[in-house]
């Protein structure tokens, strides 16, 4: 069972974890913008790696908690390694 | 740049946020009419606990107030202080424009006595009950004592000289007199207060441990300093904040110079021991008078600390006696925090709030609750006086033995 994570999901949770309001679409389309330009900190991104964590059971790559980009993120996630341990 | 010796620290801006106004004109009005808030708690999680009476600050929204990526990561007493910092700029004139190009011209002081207690018991909760894992990353900075400071800076921009004062309560004056310095120094202009949010079920837990909590069950005798009813204090939540600028700034900028901040000293005798914070207060009034370059006759208003307890009270009137002489039994003496309660560190910063608008105004205001004084003070009770003020004393005591003095001076009307 695979459990992507996608933009629509990724905005929930800037949206919970930081008080951000972002529009997934403008993230689809904007590939290059960084969650600093979002208004997302270090310890917002931390707050989603956490929340990830719970949800999925299991580590994420100590990479996530760094990553600059919203597709930078969705890729480390979405990695085989995630998506079946979470299983 | 003037000299700091010439350079004069003046407060331009007032931001108040109260048991009794959640905006300055707010409370001014209920503080001038004597108007007495403190009633029975009722902030969830608290009622059932022995602290029957505080001031709780009703009238307030923060969703309204503050963006929700500042209120996520920060406590209730962080909210108060940038609601208050707002209203302060706002009274101020000072936006952005002023300040865009020269961020650094401006600081933030603020005071704090507890920190974020709601915000830690909440996370605290979810550690014990759900593991680490459930414990939110904001818990690094939210109830730490320097989250206001931190987060003024961050929303305002302010890129100049920004600490916390953690002197106990009286560390609401000694974060002045940090402005004061921090405006001598160089700075153009300081975001200065501090406001607290004790009625919490942790935080009202660790006040238990206080001897002189009042654990009077009824609003009218709860609080009641300087008389023989007097029964210990009642906490608050709330504060103020304010924006201290140089002076010639100030002016040439189109502000208006409302008060000096002239004179201040500090001392520290012990935590409660109420006799010896005689001596203590009255080498900081009579230290803070000399800073002033001000004589004790001069004094036209004393804000007093006004604990609730028969030897604190004793103490303070003896302390004015000792550092004013005869004139300790003249000068009109109030505590509009019996109306309020005492909200730690924001307590004396609220006094500052009052007293620029005493002066202001001409008018002292009274110390709502207090009838028969049973010390030899003109204690100003039951109405608002009228009086021509120039210069007010704010004295403030912290329960673990800080002692602070503080002296405004009205500014000159400016040429309009």
């Amino acid at each position: 069972m695979t459990a992507r994570l996608n933009l629509d999901e990724l905005a929930a949770l800037m949206k919970s974890a930081a008080g951000l309001t972002v529009d997934p679409e403008d993230m689809a389309n904007r590939p290059e913008a960084t969650f600093a330009e979002y208004g997302l900190d270090s310890l917002g991104l931390l707050g989603i790696v956490g929340e990830l964590e719970n949800r999925y059971g299991c580590s994420l790559p100590p990479d996530a908690e760094r990553a600059k980009t919203p597709r930078d993120f969705l890729d480390l996630v979405n990695t085989d390694t995630v998506t079946t341990t979470g299983a | 740049m003037n000299s700091p010796y010439t350079r004069c620290p003046v407060v331009t801006g007032i931001g108040v946020i109260a048991p009794n106004g959640s905006n300055t004109e707010a409370f001014w009005k209920a503080t001038k009419e004597g108007i007495s808030v403190v009633d029975m708690v009722t902030r969830e999680g608290c009622e059932h606990l022995p602290l029957k009476v505080a001031g709780e600050v009703r009238d307030f929204d923060p969703t309204e107030l503050i963006e929700e990526r500042f209120l996520v990561q920060t406590d209730r007493f962080t909210h108060f202080a940038m609601a208050a910092a707002n209203l302060a700029l706002d009274d101020a004139l000072l936006g952005r424009a002023d300040y865009n190009r020269s961020p650094f011209a401006v600081g933030v002081v603020t005071a704090a006595g507890s920190g974020g207690g709601e915000f830690g018991q909440r996370e605290l909760q979810h550690l014990w009950g759900q593991g680490s894992r459930h414990v939110g990353p904001y818990q690094s900075i939210a109830w730490f004592y320097a989250a206001s400071t931190g987060q003024i800076s961050i929303r305002g921009g302010f890129k100049g000289p920004c600490s916390v004062v953690a002197s106990d309560e009286a560390g609401g004056l000694d974060a002045l007199a940090h402005a004061g310095r921090t405006i001598r120094r160089g700075t153009d202009a300081v975001v200065v207060g501090a406001a607290e949010a004790p009625l919490a079920p942790y935080s009202v837990v660790c006040q238990l441990g206080y001897e002189d909590l009042s654990r009077c069950e009824e609003p009218g005798r709860a609080y009641r300093p300087f008389t023989d009813a007097a029964c210990g204090f009642v906490p608050a939540e709330g504060g103020a904040m304010l924006v201290v600028e140089e002076r010639d700034a100030a002016v040439d900028r189109g502000s208006r110079p409302r008060a000096v901040v002239a004179g201040h000293a500090a001392t520290f005798t012990g935590a409660a021991l109420w006799e010896a914070s005689r001596e203590g207060l009255a080498r900081a009034i009579g230290s803070a008078l000399a800073d002033a370059g001000c004589a004790p006759e001069e004094v036209d208003v004393v804000f007093a600390d006004a604990l609730g307890v028969l030897a604190a009270d004793r103490a303070e009137a003896l302390a004015l006696a000792d550092a004013l002489g005869p004139h300790a039994t003249r000068v009109p003496v109030t505590a509009p925090k019996t109306g309020i309660g005492r909200a730690y560190c924001g307590a004396p910063v609220l006094d500052i709030a009052a007293a620029v608008l005493s002066m202001e105004g001409s008018v002292v205001p009274p110390t709502p609750n207090v009838v028969d004084v049973n010390v030899d003070l003109d204690v100003v009770t039951g109405k608002s006086r009228s009086a021509d003020l120039q210069t007010a004393l704010v004295l403030s005591r912290g329960l673990m033995g800080s002692n602070s003095a503080l002296v405004l001076r009205r500014c000159e009307k400016s040429p309009s």
